[in-house]
């Protein structure tokens, strides 16, 4: 891959894949260093794909490895999810901008990754397990289950699927 | 009003998604809770997907990036390189080792059958007696090229 080839893929997904890394672990700074680590993993990795919507899926499963990383790191620091996380560099403001910011930060790690990658990229079961390193069997069901907890703390924070409905 | 995983629930993604909905899926996620919670979440990553993306912080720098890949790059490409100079200098240092003990025997004979026929008795006023041995300036040599075959060795694989 050339630099201007690397800029154009660049383009295309920086911002998505910021996008998933600020909601799925609730801070900016975080973010836009995992962010750097996953491309310079690709580019490193030499990974050229055959289009550019294998390159996303690549980096988007390099991302979700930083992160899984990144949780498994902290867990030893404090056994409870990292939600709203306190460290120097978080942006509140992405939580608090939006409901669904403050909603998603209830779930668990793994289920945000999951809802995201679903319903936002719109990635098949079966590149969700591979990004996750689970079961593509399970994921019909774990995907189920995610989604009603993200419902229900969206309900209690006023949203109820008539209102979204048009 | 079902709360079970619903058959419609990829159309209804799709259709959340991409805004597209027919006249029949419409009426099917109105009367099933489960198609109803779907749209909601959908509807809602969509909104916050839209506002994530148009944060105003800027993105990284890619020109600093693609920079910094290609010294990881390089540097890869030198380690790769130097390996193979590594392992040649531990096989000749082997290699020397086991001739060395291998005819250690042998070799002590021949040297010291060399130096026997040699006249050691001349003397050398101006130079420190010592300077005068040739068995002793061998031994020398040896151990210095020795150790700065060592050297190198160890600063090799520090790099």
């Amino acid at each position: 891959m050339d630099e201007a080839a690397f800029r154009h893929l660049y383009d295309r997904t920086a911002r998505p894949l910021r996008a998933y890394l600020v909601r799925s672990c609730g801070d900016l700074a975080l973010a836009d260093d995992l962010l750097q680590e996953a491309y310079l993993r690709m580019l490193r990795s030499g990974f050229e794909g055959e289009d550019d919507n294998h390159r996303k899926n690549y980096l988007f499963r390099i991302a979700t490895n930083l992160l899984r990383d990144h949780f498994r790191r902290k867990k030893p620091e404090s056994a409870e999810v990292p939600e709203l996380d306190g460290s120097p560099g978080h942006d509140e403001a992405i939580h608090l901008r939006s409901d669904v910011g403050s909603a998603m930060s209830e779930l668990a790690p793994r289920d945000r990754q999951m809802l995201w990658l679903a319903y936002v990229e719109g990635a098949s079961h079966q590149e969700i397990a591979k990004a996750l390193g689970l079961r593509t069997a399970s994921i019909r069901s774990m995907l189920f289950r995610a989604r009603q907890r993200l419902a229900k703390a969206l309900q209690s924070k006023g949203l109820r699927p008539e209102l979204e409905v048009s | 009003m079902s709360t079970h995983p619903c058959p419609y629930e990829e159309a209804v993604a799709r259709a959340a998604r991409g805004g597209d909905w027919s006249p029949e899926l419409e009426a099917h996620r109105d009367g099933c809770l489960t198609c109803a919670e779907l749209t909601l979440v959908v509807a809602a990553l969509a909104a916050d997907a839209e506002e994530l993306a148009g944060l105003d912080a800027p993105l990284p720098d890619p020109g600093a990036l693609w920079l910094r890949a290609r010294l990881a790059t390089r540097e890869r490409d030198f380690q790769r390189a130097t390996r193979a100079i590594v392992w040649v200098q531990r096989a000749t240092v082997a290699a020397v080792l086991a001739v060395g003990i291998a005819f250690a025997p042998g070799l002590w004979g021949l040297v010291s059958g060399l130096f026997s026929g040699l006249d050691l008795s001349f003397s050398t006023p101006d130079l420190p007696r010592a300077a005068g041995s040739p068995l002793l300036v061998m031994i020398v040599s040896i151990l210095v090229l020795g150790g700065l075959a060592l050297w190198e060795l160890t600063i090799t694989q520090e790099n």
